[in-house]
Parts: structure tokens; C-alpha cells; sequence
């Protein structure tokens, strides 16, 4: 109610004439009538309506609807458990994300090429459709490619090697059914798939993806392999570049949490010199570091791929090993597992929640 | 899509005046402002500036398909070598839409696997050809004609017998001769026409290193931003290209050495990466970028004096493999690859890859020489 004028959402010609007219506070507003703002100010009969509209949103209803939707901690705690995790297939890296990639969150990932970026984010894509009765979301997907690095051969082949991990575990009738469904098929059409060649159309596509998300309720993961690429070559003006990058951060987390959906990013790396010393640091500037919420690193060391999770506000900094089958993205052992144990192996894809609780706190 | 005109997306006339005035006049420069400057520039207020912002993006915004309409066309989706083991490991050849390196020292084969694609880019379907002509841009003037006549009678005696197959062939290659790192861009920017003029199905770019490190001297501050600036940008029109008319795309590269600590090799390299501890050894060009904006990276080096290896150290299907090979009048052949031990689940950093040089310049004088058709 204290709000000054030139902080209104309105058209600037229109605050112009306001505060030209002497209206400082928005309280000088609320009792007027549309007729009388129209003379006093000088702007059109439309004009004096939208800003008496405006203000009227703004005011104390907005207020009595604020205070009904704040959400305390333990309506979180509720929904983060009701949320599930998207699984990766490698165990060491589900344990160290809390069973997975998260929901209602932004995760970037970041690495040196060929580390295995596109091949987490592929096999994700297929992973979110795991029907619930196994323990996954049963969602769609929807895939952002920047790159040209998505080849559907290979994500057959993971979606394959899933259909079979499936039906090694499938125990009663629910499961069964729900297996007779998951076909390759089905798992590619779920499979949504945008191709944007620069940064033109990346925002574009962004900024439309609340309709797509409303037409598409089923769709729980939305991955940009990379946001890096476009960003990093047609920019001369970097603080340009910044605010670009923060807004479509901001547009994602938007997404993530309002839609409860997973976004994953991926980042590249760039060498950066100091002291004499290069060293590859996470591409797209030090103010992208605080885009996402959860950062995950991969990287190689010597012939071992190692992923870092250096950013989360919930789980603990943590290094695993991993490695890329024929299958997928995998955990990092020398053995191959056979036909699976299936108690060892389905605890995989049990019921994860953060933190495993057996008390019902009401 | 990003340069389409404003006046042509539905906004309203009097907004297009207004943007125009601030020379916002495209769907890129309205994307280009954060939605708080464009509540300035255009005299919206903050809905309606966003409800502007949604109705360019629908004029720009790619198509959304699913991963099941690429499957379908599988049989349109890679480009085979016609080296079987090779094609194998990349599940059918170099895929279309993609950019596919090839990068290794000098004598070792790359521009003999460029001509090599080349003739097999003309060839009919049925006889794993893509039937299209050949769009290749050479920097280094090292493209021969003569090699590429007898490559094809050698790879394909019995096709290529008769002399108007061979003439026709040949008149399907078209070869740009490009110097400076300007005039490749320039190409570039401009090839879509050429492409579709000559019904292009490949495109070779031979090599993408040499003008770009004969132009930069990256030691000089600047440049090392202005070179990957440009690369990044010459992979962006390649990219696009090569997504646009799903054709393969092909670059080849050259060596640096990298000096800094050694980086572990896989148990095949490890004879002969050299002893002494900061030595250095030696790698791709072009950097780390690079390394992120190629698609595919095959590595071609040295076994010994007659033998070469391809090694596929970056690919989104492929896993890291080496395979054997040597260059004879047919173009690449490969030898002695049934085993499959070399192929390993490992790998490391495609940037930071070790590859072998020629370390002696022994002739086998008795091989024959090549022969004018």
C-alpha cells in the first residue's frame, strides 16, 4: 500500500503522466475513479481503468491471498516425500543425490567433453518413464538439443536395456501389466525432442514452455543439452549475455517449482589461466554458478570418470565413479552383473525418499 | 528463424513503430532484451511486454517432435564408411546432423579418408552411397583429383569401368578453394545455396585447423577469445547446416603438443608415450571448446611404419576403440580387426587424448606407385 509509483508494472508513458500529476504513493490511487484519473492525470480512459485494475489486484485481497498461501516447513517436508527422484542407474551417484535427480529443482551438470553429459541426460530421459508401480514417475520427457549431440540409436538402446532391467523385476500382476506397456515404442514417442540452433531460439523456446508444460501435464523432465553452446560464440557484449542467463534461470526455476517438474542443464568447460596454471573451471562466467540448485561435475581422471556433486542445499559434496555400457550410463564395476539379484537390484528402483522415514509425522 | 521481421509475426503496427524507433525491429533483438528493458523500449506494462515476448517466440520457436519420428527414418540416419568394423561401433557410419572430426598428424590419412567418403557419397544407395554431390572446401590445396579418379576404380573396379560413370562421379564433387579464416566464413554463411544447387549429401571441410592457426597467433592477448569465438561460430553454421538438410558433415584437424603433466593413457598407448615426466605430448588442436562443439572426434596416428590406427575418442554411440588400418590404392583398408579386445569400455578426455607421431621416415620403396587413369 506504501508502494511508490514508478515501481507499478505500468507502461512508463503512463507513470510519466502519473507522477507528473502529482500521485507519488500508490494509497493517492485507490479511491479514485476512473473518469476523475482520466482528467486529473491525462491518460486515456483505458489507461485509468488497467491501473485502477492493477492496483486493486495489488492491494489487500493480494495480501489476505498471500498470507493463505505461505507453505510452512512441514507442508514441505510432506511434498519433497511425495516427490519422488529421477534415477540415474548408477546407485553411487542415486545415494549421493538422495535418490536421484530431484524434482521441483534445477540440476546443472557440467564436464569435459566426452565425459558422459549427453549420455546422463539421454538416459534420464528414458529413466523418468519407468512406470510408478516399479518406482519410478512414469512421466514424459522433454529433450532441448542445442548440440546435435542427440542420436536416437543410442537412446533405443538404453531405453532397450531399461525394458529388460523391468522385466527381470517384474513380481505381481501390476507390474506385469505396466511391463506389457513399456515398449521401446512407446518409451521414443514419450520422447519429446526440440532442436535450437542459437540463443534466438533456446529463449524463444523457454518462454513458451508454460504453455507446453500445460498441454503436456504428463511431462516431468525438461533437460537443455547445453545451455552452454549458444551462449558462448555470438556475444560480444558479455553483461548482455549475463542478464539473458540469469533470466532464463529464473525462468526455469519458475517451471521446476511451480510444475514440480526435474529441468537439467548441461555446461561446458573452459579453460581458465592463473598463475601460470590452466585449469578447466564451468563455462558461461561465475555468476551462472548460482543459476542452478544442485551442480553436478563430471570429469575424468586418467581413465576413470568421476562425478562430483559440488552444489545442493540438501545433500552432502561427494565424489562416485561411473562409467558408460552398452546399456548406459552405469555404476563403475569390473564384474558384470549377471541376472540381477533382484532384492540388491530393486531396492534401485524401491520407493527412494530423501530421508527414509518410518514414522508418519501428522 | 531469429531474423524474421517483427512486422511479419502479428505484432501490432504501432509496437513495431515504436520498437523501430529503438532499431528493435527483428524476433532476435526483441529476444535479445530482458522483458523489464522491453516494458521501456516498447511503453508496455510488465503482462503485456511478456505477452509480446510469448507472441515472437511462437513466430521463431523450432517445432517440437518426438524421438519416435527419428527412429522411423533410421535408414536415413547415418552415412556408412564402408568399413564395416567401423560402422559397426558408430551403429551404422558418421550420423546426418552431426559434425564428425577427424584429427592426427600429418601423412597419416585424413584427407585420404575425406576423398575416400567422397567417392562413396556419390555412389547409389544400393550400394551404401548417399547419390548426392559432394560439397568439399579445401584449405590446404590438398585435394587431388587424379587420387580420387583411382581411388574409385580401385575401391570399385567393376562399377566405375565405364569412363562416363567415372566423369559423372567427378562432376559431382564440387571443391571451394578457401585461404583465409573470413572467406571459410563467408563460404559458410553462403552455402546453403550451393548446397541445394548441387544436391549436396556430404560436406567435407579440409582442414579447419590450418587457417585458423596461421591467423592467430594465440600467445598475443585476445586472440585466444577471438579464435574460439570463430570456431564456435563456424561450428554453429555447421551445425545448422547440417541439421537443416540432414547430411553428414566432416572436419578434419591438426596436432598440438600439450605441455603440462602427462595425462594417464590407456594400456595400448602406454609403449610409447614418452618417458620424461614433463615432456609434454601430443594431442588435437583447436582446445577444449572444440573439443566440446564436434560431435565425433576419430583420431588417426601412427602403429608403425606401415600400419596406422583409427581411434573413436568422442561419440555419443560409440565406445572408445581402436582399429587397425593401412592406405592403399583403394583409399582406407582395414586390417586385422576381428578381435574385439580392442575395444574397451574406458576412454579418456577426447581434448587431451595422446597420439602418435611418425618417429622414422622408413620407405617400403617396393609399394606401388600410384597410377594416372
Amino acid at each position: 500500500m506504501h508502494r511508490t509509483v514508478p515501481s507499478l508494472p505500468l507502461a512508463p508513458s503512463v507513470k510519466v503522466k502519473l507522477i507528473n500529476a502529482g500521485f507519488q504513493v500508490a494509497s493517492d490511487l485507490t479511491d479514485m475513479r476512473p473518469l476523475q484519473l482520466c482528467k486529473e492525470a491525462g491518460i486515456s480512459q483505458e489507461e485509468a481503468v488497467e491501473v485502477l485494475q492493477m492496483l486493486r489486484d495489488d492491494g489487500q485481497p493480494h495480501q489476505q491471498r498471500a498470507a493463505t498461501e505461505s507453505l510452512t516447513a512441514l507442508d514441505l517436508l510432506h511434498q519433497e516425500q511425495a516427490l519422488g527422484s529421477i534415477v540415474t542407474f548408477c546407485s553411487a551417484l542415486d545415494d549421493t543425490l538422495g535418490g536421484g535427480v530431484s524434482m521441483g529443482k534445477t540440476t546443472e551438470i557440467c564436464g569435459a567433453p566426452g565425459v558422459g553429459k549427453t549420455q546422463l541426460c539421454m538416459q534420464l530421459a528414458v529413466d523418468v518413464q519407468i512406470p510408478v508401480c516399479f518406482g519410478g514417475l512414469g512421466g514424459k520427457a522433454l529433450y532441448i538439443d542445442t548440440e546435435g549431440s542427440f542420436l536416437v540409436q543410442r537412446v533405443a538402446d538404453m531405453a532397450e536395456a531399461v525394458v529388460q532391467h523391468c522385466t527381470l523385476l517384474a513380481e505381481d500382476t501390476e507390474q506385469k501389466q505396466a511391463l506389457e506397456e513399456l515398449t521401446v515404442e512407446k518409451i521414443l514417442s514419450n520422447l519429446f525432442l526440440v532442436r535450437c540452433h542459437d540463443y534466438v531460439e533456446l529463449l524463444a523456446e523457454v518462454y513458451l514452455l508454460p504453455d507446453f508444460l500445460s498441454k503436456h501435464p504428463e511431462v516431468r523432465l525438461i533437460v537443455i543439452d547445453s545451455i552452454a553452446f549458444p551462449f558462448r560464440h555470438d556475444f560480444e557484449d558479455l553483461s548482455q549475455r549475463t542478464r539473458l542467463l540469469n533470466g532464463l534461470a529464473q525462468q526455469l526455476i519458475q517451471l521446476a517449482t511451480q510444475h514440480s517438474i526435474a529441468v537439467v542443464l548441461t555446461n561446458q568447460m573452459t579453460t581458465r589461466v592463473s598463475n601460470g596454471q590452466s585449469k578447466l573451471v564451468p563455462a558461461l562466467g561465475e555468476s551462472w554458478g548460482h543459476a542452478a540448485t544442485q551442480r553436478l561435475i563430471l570429469r575424468w581422471e586418467g581413465l576413470r570418470r568421476l562425478a562430483s556433486l559440488y552444489k545442493s542445499p540438501s545433500q552432502m559434496e561427494a565424489t562416485v565413479q561411473y562409467q558408460i555400457t552398452v546399456q548406459g550410463f552405469r555404476d563403475a564395476s569390473d564384474e558384470h552383473r549377471p541376472t540381477p539379484d533382484t532384492s540388491a537390484v530393486s531396492s534401485q528402483l524401491g520407493n527412494h525418499s530423501k530421508r527414509p522415514r518410518t514414522e508418519d509425522l501428522s | 528463424m531469429g531474423s524474421k521481421k517483427l512486422r511479419r509475426t502479428g505484432v501490432s503496427a504501432d509496437i513495431c513503430e515504436r520498437l523501430k524507433r529503438h532499431q528493435v525491429e527483428t524476433c532476435q533483438d526483441v529476444l535479445s532484451v530482458t522483458p523489464v528493458e522491453l516494458m521501456r523500449l516498447a511503453g508496455l506494462s510488465y503482462p503485456a511486454a511478456l505477452d509480446l515476448l510469448r507472441l515472437v517466440s511462437k513466430a521463431c520457436v523450432p517445432a517440437v517432435s518426438t524421438a519416435w519420428d527419428l527412429w522411423r527414418k533410421k535408414g536415413e540416419l547415418c552415412f556408412s564408411t564402408s568399413l564395416p568394423a567401423l560402422d559397426r561401433l558408430l551403429q551404422g557410419g558418421l550420423p546426418h546432423g552431426a559434425l564428425t572430426e577427424v584429427t592426427g598428424p600429418s601423412g597419416c590419412g585424413k584427407t585420404q579418408l575425406c576423398i575416400m567418403l567422397s567417392v562413396l557419397a556419390t555412389l547409389p544407395r544400393t550400394m551404401g552411397g548417399l547419390d548426392s554431390g559432394v560439397i568439399y572446401i579445401d584449405t590446404e590445396s590438398a585435394f587431388s583429383a587424379e587420387r580420387l579418379i583411382e581411388m574409385a576404380q580401385a575401391r570399385f573396379p567393376e562399377f566405375f569401368s565405364a569412363k562416363e560413370r567415372l566423369l559423372e562421379m567427378a562432376s559431382r564433387v564440387h571443391l571451394f578453394r578457401e585461404l583465409t579464416c573470413q572467406d571459410v566464413l563467408n563460404r559458410l554463411e553462403r552455402l546453403e545455396e550451393d548446397i541445394i544447387a548441387c544436391r549436396a549429401g556430404l560436406l567435407i571441410l579440409d582442414s579447419v585447423a590450418s587457417v585458423v592457426r596461421k591467423e592467430f597467433d594465440t600467445s598475443l592477448p585476445g586472440n585466444l577469445t577471438y579464435r574460439s569465438n570463430l570456431l564456435g561460430q563456424e561450428a554453429a553454421v555447421l551445425k545448422y547446416l547440417s541439421q537443416e538438410f540432414c547430411i553428414p558433415v566432416v572436419l578434419t584437424n591438426q596436432i598440438t603438443t600439450h605441455v603440462g603433466e602427462k595425462v594417464h593413457c590407456p594400456q595400448w598407448n602406454q609403449a610409447d608415450v614418452p618417458a620424461e615426466e614433463d615432456s609434454g605430448f601430443v594431442t588435437a588442436a583447436l582446445g577444449n571448446t572444440w573439443s566440446h562443439s564436434v560431435n565425433t572426434r576419430l583420431i588417426v596416428q601412427y602403429e608403425d611404419t606401415e600400419r596406422r590406427q583409427i581411434v573413436i575418442a568422442k561419440s555419443p554411440v560409440a565406445p572408445f576403440a581402436v582399429l587397425s588400418y593401412t592406405i592403399q590404392r583403394e583409399g582406407i583398408r582395414l586390417e586385422g580387426n576381428a578381435s574385439p579386445e580392442s575395444v574397451l569400455n574406458q576412454g579418456t578426455d577426447p581434448g587431451l587424448q595422446p597420439i602418435r607421431v611418425r618417429t622414422g621416415f622408413i620407405y617400403n620403396l617396393s609399394q606401388a606407385t600410384p597410377s594416372t587413369c
